[in-house]
Formats: C-alpha cells, sequence, structure tokens
C-alpha cells in the first residue's frame, strides 16, 4: 500500500498541471436540449392540483376502494424455507465467483447481481408485485434448517426494545456508504467479502436473537424490501390456515398498520436520501459547490470527505423537513400527538421512494442487467453458456442518443410526478383515518403537500440538471 | 466481456467461445481449446500477461467499454497469428473506477498478485498520471492510450511509454497549416477554462501564428457554464475561423446556441472531435456544423478510398459504415482514439520479439526495444497511418484527419504530415535508469 499512497501523492501533485480531455458530452445533453422546465412546473402543477382535488373529493369512497382486496387463488404451499434456502446456495455460489472468476465487475456476475439485479430490479419488484424477498432472501431457509435442529424459534437472547430500527439505519447507511462513496463497490474480491462478512453477521443475529426480530429490526433488505411491498398489488393472506393470493390497489397493504417509530421515520427517509444524494452529487451544482470542477472529475477517491458528508446532509435536511411538515400541520390541524401522526405519515413516502429508485437506476439497470444475463451464462469466464446468453452483444444503444433520451426522460418524469401524485393520495388518506375528520386531514396537509411538490421539483431538476460522466 | 465472447465465437465460426481476454488465470485452458494456433512448446507457450487498466466504472466508463471491445479485437488478432514468441497474448482487465488512486492500486495489484508482464490501456489523463509512479516504483512497463502531453512533457518515468496515439499537442499544432491556408488567419478560440482547454490555447497559438495567421481574441467558458448565447458578442466581428474544444455534457446546447446566433452567415467553424466523440453528428440541435471541420485521429465513418487494412480493422473492432456498432446502429464507437489500443498492442508484440521477451526481468529490455522504435508503416498493425516514434519522450507522432460535416456525416478532406505536428523533444527518458 505504501507505493500506492505515494504514487496517488504525486498525481495529485502533476494532475494540475495535464487536464483530462474526456469529459463525455453524456445523455445528458440531449436531455439538456429538452424543455424540462416545462416538466418542472407541470409536474409542480400536478402534485398540486391532485392536493386540490383531494380536498373537494368526499375521502370516504378512496378509502373504500383502496381498502378492498381480491383474492386470486389459494396458495397451497408455503415454499418459502425451500427456495430461500436455493437463493442461499445460488449466493454462494455468486460470492466463490467474486473471489474467483472474472476482474471485470462487468463480466463478474457477483456485483452485476448485487448491485443491478438485487439492489434495482428487486427494489422494483417489490415495489409493484409484493413481498418476492421473503422467499429469496438467502437467510430464511438456512435458518429454518438450524431451527429444525434445536436452535429456539425466537433466539437465545431478546432485543432490547430501545434499540428500535436504529441498528437497521445503521446498517443501510454503511451499505449506503459502501454503493456511493467506497472507492471499489463493484470490485468483484472486495464486493465477495463484504457480502460474505454481511451475511455471517445477519445470520449469526438471526439465531442469536431470532428470525423475525433481526428481520424487522438490523437487517435492512428485509425492512426496507419489506416497507416497499405494502405499496405493491400483490400480497399473499393467511386466514384460518389458509392462504390466498390477493389482488389490491397500491396502498392497499397500508390499511391498519401501525404508525412507525422514529427509527423507522428515519430509516425510510434515509433510503430516500440516499438515492437523491447519488442523483446529486454528480450534478455541476454539488461539484461546484465542493471546488471540483466538473469536467474533470478528479474520481471517487478525491470526494470521499465531501460524499460522506453530502449524504448525512442530505438525510438530515430531508428528515427535519419531513418532520417540520408534519409538526406544523398537526398545529394547524389543532393535534398535539404529531410524532405519532408523522410514524402513520412516512408510509406514504415509500411511493416516491420506489419512484426515485426507479428513475434514478434506469439508465444503468437498462445496461448492466445485460452485462447481468451474459455473466450468469458462464459466470467463472470458462466459456460455458449456461442459460445461451453467454454471447449476448450488450444493446448500450437503447439508452444513447436524441431519441432514448427522450424517451428515458419521459419515463423517469412520469415515475417522480406519479410517484407524488401518489404519495399526495396516500397522506391524506392516513391523515384522514388519524383524523377522522376530512377538514382537520386537509388542515393537517398543507406543509406537507407543499414539501411534496418541493420534492417534486427537485427529482426532476436532479434527472435533467447538467452532469459529470 | 459477453460481447467478446460474441465477437469471438462469430470470428472462429464458432469453434470456441473462450476469449483471449480473460478475467484470470486458466490460460491452459486457452492454450487447448479447439480452433487456436498451436503455440510453440510447452515450456514457453506460458501466456504473456497483459494487465488491462480499464474504465470499466466511473465517468470513463462509455469510453472503457469500446477500448475494452477494441483490444479484445486486437488480442484475438494477435493470438491467431501465433501470440507473442510463439506464445499466447492473456489481458487481465482490471476496473480502475476512472480514479487515479484506484489506478494505482490496480497497478499494484497486476504486479504482485496477477503478475502480469506489463501494464497497458489507460485513457483518463488524471488516471495515468495517478498510477505512472505505482508503476515506476514496481519497475512494470505502462502502455499508456490517453493522448495527453503528460507523457511527451518528461513528467513521468521510464517505465511510462504512449506509442500507439499521437499527444495533444502535437494534435492541435497540426491542424494549425491547413487551418490558415483553407479557413483563414484570423482564429478565435472558445475554449473550456480550465487545464484541457489551456492547453489546446497554449498549443495552438504559436502553431497559428508561425503560419502567418493571428488569434484575434480568446473566449475563455467557465466549466460549469450551461448557457453560452452570452459569450458570442465577444467573437470580433472579422473572425475568419472559430476553433472550438467545448467538452461535457452542455457541448450540444452550445452547438445549437451557436447556430441560434450566427444563423447561416457568420465564421468557419473548426473543431475537435473529442468534443463530440460517441456521439451521432446527425443529432437533432447538431445541423448548425453542416459544412464545418474537425480534427479525427482516425475517421469515424468509412471513406470511399479506405485501405483494405482499415476495413479489415473496422471489421475486426465491430463498426459499421457509420462508426457505430455493427450489433447496435445506436451505439456509436470512440473511433478517432481507440485505434490506439489496436496499434499499442501491436507495438507491445513487436518490441517483445524485438528483445526475445521471455519474463518479468526483460521488462526494462522491453522499454529500450519501444524506445528504439523509429518509423512505424501504415498497414494492418497501423491502421491509423504511419508513425514517427520519439524514444526520448517516450511519445508517437502520426498523421492526423481533417475532415468536413458533409450531409450529417464526417467526410476526410485533408490528411496533416507528421512534420506540421512535429515538436523539439522537451525532455529525455533514455538519461533516466530504471
Amino acid at each position: 500500500m505504501k507505493v500506492v499512497a505515494r504514487s496517488a501523492l504525486a498525481g495529485a501533485a502533476l494532475c494540475s498541471s495535464v487536464g483530462g480531455a474526456w469529459a463525455h458530452a453524456s445523455e445528458r445533453g440531449y436531455v439538456l436540449l429538452l424543455p424540462t422546465d416545462y416538466y418542472l412546473f407541470g409536474g409542480m402543477l400536478a402534485v398540486a392540483l391532485s392536493f386540490l382535488v383531494l380536498v373537494f373529493l368526499p375521502v370516504e369512497g378512496f378509502e373504500r376502494l383502496l381498502a378492498r382486496g381480491w383474492a386470486l387463488f389459494s396458495v397451497p404451499l408455503d415454499g418459502r424455507a425451500a427456495i430461500s434456502f436455493a437463493s442461499f446456495l445460488i449466493l454462494a455460489g455468486l460470492v466463490f465467483a467474486g473471489f474467483s472468476g472474472s476482474r471485470d465487475p462487468l463480466s463478474n456476475p457477483l456485483p452485476l447481481v448485487v448491485w443491478t439485479l438485487l439492489w434495482v430490479g428487486v427494489t422494483i419488484v417489490q415495489g409493484v408485485i409484493g413481498n418476492v424477498w421473503a422467499w429469496i432472501n438467502p437467510w430464511y431457509g438456512p435458518w429454518r434448517l438450524l431451527v429444525r435442529l434445536g436452535v429456539p424459534e425466537t433466539g437465545i437472547w431478546r432485543m432490547p426494545g430501545v434499540l428500535g430500527r436504529w441498528p437497521a439505519f445503521f446498517t443501510l447507511c454503511g451499505f449506503a456508504w459502501f454503493e456511493l462513496v467506497y472507492l471499489a463497490p463493484a470490485d468483484p474480491e472486495r464486493l465477495a467479502v463484504a457480502v460474505s462478512i454481511y451475511w455471517v453477521f445477519t445470520f449469526a443475529g438471526m439465531v442469536l436473537f431470532g428470525h423475525a426480530a433481526w428481520s424487522r429490526r438490523v437487517e435492512f433488505l428485509t425492512l426496507f424490501f419489506g416497507m416497499l411491498s405494502r405499496l405493491s398489488f400483490l400480497a399473499v393472506s393467511e386466514r384460518e390456515g389458509r392462504r390466498k393470493l390477493v389482488f389490491g390497489l397500491p396502498g392497499y397493504k397500508l390499511g391498519g398498520v401501525a404508525a412507525l417509530s422514529i427509527s423507522g421515520i428515519a430509516f425510510l427517509l434515509f433510503a430516500l436520501s440516499s438515492v437523491s444524494f447519488d442523483g446529486l452529487k454528480h450534478t455541476f451544482f454539488w461539484l461546484d459547490l465542493i471546488g471540483i470542477n466538473p469536467l474533470e472529475f478528479p474520481g471517487r477517491s478525491a470526494v470521499v470527505g465531501a460524499s460522506s458528508l453530502g449524504l448525512i446532509v442530505m438525510f438530515g435536511l430531508l428528515f427535519s423537513a419531513f418532520l417540520a411538515a408534519v409538526w406544523l400541520g398537526c398545529r394547524l390541524a389543532g393535534e398535539d400527538d404529531w410524532l405519532e401522526l408523522a410514524g402513520h405519515l412516512a408510509w406514504s413516502i415509500i411511493p416516491i421512494a420506489l419512484a426515485y429508485h426507479f428513475s434514478h437506476y434506469l439508465v444503468g439497470f437498462t445496461i448492466n442487467s445485460q452485462y447481468a444475463l451474459a455473466a450468469l451464462s458462464d459466470p467463472l469466464m470458462r466459456g460455458w453458456n449456461l442459460f445461451g446468453t453467454a454471447g449476448l452483444h450488450v444493446q448500450a444503444g437503447a439508452t444513447l442518443g436524441a431519441q432514448s433520451a427522450w424517451i428515458i426522460w419521459n419515463a423517469q418524469a412520469f415515475a417522480i410526478i406519479g410517484g407524488h401524485v401518489l404519495a399526495v393520495v396516500l397522506s391524506h388518506l392516513i391523515a384522514y383515518r388519524h383524523f377522522g375528520s376530512a377538514q382537520r386531514a386537509t388542515m393537517s396537509q398543507i406543509p406537507f403537500a407543499v414539501l411534496m411538490v418541493g420534492y417534486t421539483v427537485f427529482g426532476l431538476w436532479l434527472l435533467s440538471a447538467p452532469t459529470a460522466g | 466481456m459477453s460481447e467478446n465472447r460474441k465477437s469471438l465465437i462469430n470470428l472462429n465460426g464458432g469453434l470456441t467461445r473462450r476469449s483471449a481476454l480473460k478475467g484470470l488465470g486458466a490460460a491452459a485452458g486457452l492454450v487447448a481449446a479447439p480452433g487456436f494456433v498451436r503455440y510453440g512448446q510447452a515450456q514457453s507457450s506460458e501466456p504473456i500477461k497483459v494487465g488491462f487498466q480499464c474504465h470499466r466504472t466511473g465517468i470513463g466508463a462509455a469510453y472503457g467499454r469500446w477500448y475494452e471491445r477494441v483490444t479484445t479485437a486486437a488480442a484475438k488478432r494477435i493470438n491467431d497469428a501465433g501470440g507473442i514468441n510463439g506464445r499466447p497474448l492473456e489481458i487481465i482487465i482490471e476496473d480502475d473506477g476512472t480514479d487515479p488512486k484506484r489506478g494505482a492500486e490496480v497497478v499494484e495489484k497486476f504486479a504482485n498478485q496477477h503478475k502480469v508482464d506489463l501494464v497497458y490501456g489507460t485513457l483518463f489523463s488524471h488516471v495515468v498520471v495517478g498510477s505512472a509512479p505505482a508503476a515506476g516504483e514496481l519497475k512494470i512497463p505502462y502502455y499508456v492510450v490517453s493522448e495527453g502531453y503528460h507523457v511527451a512533457s518528461g513528467k513521468m518515468n521510464r517505465y511510462c511509454v504512449q506509442p500507439g496515439i499521437t499527444d495533444v499537442k502535437a494534435q492541435a499544432r497540426s491542424v494549425a497549416p491547413w487551418i490558415a491556408d483553407n479557413l483563414g488567419k484570423k482564429v478565435t478560440l472558445v475554449y473550456p477554462d480550465y487545464a484541457f482547454g489551456h492547453d489546446h490555447r497554449d498549443f495552438f497559438t504559436p502553431a497559428i501564428e508561425a503560419q502567418g495567421g493571428q488569434v484575434v481574441a480568446k473566449v475563455p467558458i467557465p466549466p460549469t457554464e450551461t448557457s453560452f448565447t452570452r459569450y458570442f458578442p465577444q467573437i470580433p466581428r472579422d473572425t475568419d475561423v472559430i476553433y472550438h474544444v467545448m467538452v461535457g455534457p452542455a457541448v450540444l446546447t452550445f452547438v445549437k446556441e451557436m447556430g441560434e446566433f450566427f444563423g447561416s452567415g457568420g465564421p468557419q467553424l473548426f473543431g475537435f472531435i473529442d468534443s463530440l466523440e460517441a456521439v451521432d453528428i446527425s443529432s437533432p440541435g447538431l445541423e448548425f456544423l453542416e459544412g464545418s471541420h474537425f480534427w479525427e485521429g482516425m475517421p469515424r465513418y468509412a471513406q470511399p478510398d479506405q485501405p483494405d487494412y482499415v476495413t479489415a480493422y473496422r471489421e475486426a473492432v465491430g463498426i459499421d459504415q457509420n462508426g457505430a456498432s455493427a450489433n447496435d446502429a445506436k451505439d456509436v464507437s470512440t473511433a478517432a482514439h481507440m485505434f490506439g489500443c489496436w496499434e499499442t498492442l501491436n507495438i507491445i508484440k513487436a518490441s517483445m520479439e524485438a528483445c526475445d521477451y521471455k519474463g518479468p526481468d526483460d521488462r526494462a529490455a522491453m522499454i529500450e526495444a519501444t524506445e528504439a522504435m523509429t518509423e512505424m508503416e501504415a498497414g494492418p498493425d497501423h491502421p491509423q497511418g504511419k508513425k514517427l516514434f520519439n524514444g526520448k519522450i517516450h511519445q508517437v507522432f502520426g498523421e492526423q484527419n481533417i475532415s468536413q460535416v458533409k450531409k450529417g456525416k464526417l467526410e476526410v478532406v485533408h490528411r496533416t504530415s507528421i512534420e506540421d505536428g512535429a515538436y523539439e523533444p522537451e525532455a529525455d527518458y533514455t538519461a533516466m535508469s530504471f
């Protein structure tokens, strides 16, 4: 490492004298040519109008519609343990590939599965379809096996209630830092080490404190994915020992859900703010703010401190803006227990988190999911072709050029605006359930609606502002 | 990498899926695979390991994709022809994240963990500058393809060479005579106000003055600027030529606003394709470029009179008539620069064969063999054109293309001579110790 440290130092000293010539006229260049200001204005209007429309519509009708579920068919088997165990074996294989497969992060399946298929793909599936993660997480199956062998289901120790969901908040912080700030999160070997450590840490926690407690309070993926699945269309409902697949409108599963504790609110808002910060940290605005020339971005290593700080500040701003909006709303509605309402209203953030996730990762997912398909067919670079996709030519063109930029931008804008409109609708219903009065619910929602309008504009701006890389 | 697999399947007639480019190890399989030329004796058929420092992630990823495709194609061609000294070439990719610190780590990993024979392929200047000291300390040859002036400036070390692509100083100088003779002698420079733009300003100004021309105005534009109309009034009315080297996402806006400002009149335009590398010239907003001129390292569009070896090169790296991926017409290549990977690998081969390279003990001899090179003839190994290597400054000089936008495509109208871009060496690496 000595050589590296010295080299980097020498490099930094020389960097100022030879400029990078390679700032890319990237796809954002096409977006800069689009009338994005109109979209920002239109998005603002759409969210504000949806709030106004709700004021004049009878809430009860909405409430009934959103609370309804349609049973589709019964699910005879609970295959979670078996599928989860298979998932664990696949993960073990991927970690092995991380250590001994290709060093290229676009040829090795581990980084592609973790950063593309899991963190982007599964998130969207959770938010739209249902809680697939409950079946495919790599811990439940192995843990069930240990329970069969005599490990107590509720664990050996009890986790102190005072911890709330803060442990999950901090594991999520660690994950976000690794993804957004750490120098080489896609390096197959380093990722294999990180995944192994986290798997063992989680598994040990589940054995010691019980699967349920650890999943709810420490394991950030299960908590995040579980929260997102509250928005999805499908759910498995269990009544009198019979399992049924149920279809409901977005938010159907939010009826009767308990208020989030302050740690739960912090967790959800950190998930949203970290994705927003990933968008922000590439913008000219941010780079200029931290004194970096966006046309010669010096690389992650030069901005570790600024990015770490930005991650925290972004969360701090969103967290305080959210709490302030709820507090102010409660004042307007003559309500004292604002923390309770905050815990309920936090659920309405989920569609926004989902929309950001979709919009932010859309381009990367389009390309890297193709690399993933190819890598999975030949995970160890031994010339295999397991699924017939090893020879896939990655169609980067799907995200390139003026036409693609237009399609992508519109999909992103639609998702961001739609996510916020849905959030306004849900928050209105949540407030109505809380207050039992349409008038007080409306009063309480005014500051929150202003925050939603602001975050819509911010989200659209992030996706249309000039960026480096 | 998946594309490599595909291209290999196509090119080898389906005989083997095994790539010359592998993440790691398993070289024995490569040699044993059907469809590959039989290499020499078992003892000497250990692969030559080339560590490819690739921009797989970070801001350079779009360029890295094409550098990787060309590297694969060039390595395959070398292997199909019997390898280097009868030994197969194996490329090991490590991602540098387009980051200088990570770049230095990767060089160290190549040397100590993968035990490669040399490191190759870096594009972004700051990664080269950050990694070169590590290569020097570890005494491992470092062949870069970055077009920066940093190698020729003498600030790197004995192990760092750039033999496959002309540097920016020579590029800027080489176009001056043609501009003065054909577009006009009064030039206004429009450039981003930081090192890259300053390099162009400082290299081009004396070159145009030597041709009896004159820089009548310099218009530096702040790097964070995304709207340009207010800068255009700074361009004097008697300007014959605007020399523009804008880069970054706002380039399209720059061209569009320039078109709106000047309309159908206005001065001649001369630009560097760096501004629009990998961008479709017929994109909306770029109509104003019709009739204007660009520097191109190697032509993006197939030219009617191109030699057979250029056609073969384009086919091997997988680009169509428009310089886009043969499999994906919207994926425009970095044609003006990526040939440097092809030529550099061929120079590595030539250098190793010249010094009868056996292993890491011969690394210094390999650098000396490269330093001893001078003229390189245009042909299958050097499809961009003939070159002249200057061993003292570890930098190659080549002919450059001046192309005009005609019907939304670039057509070569002039090739500069090597002498047009040449300059006096300002360093002597050969005097440094290993």
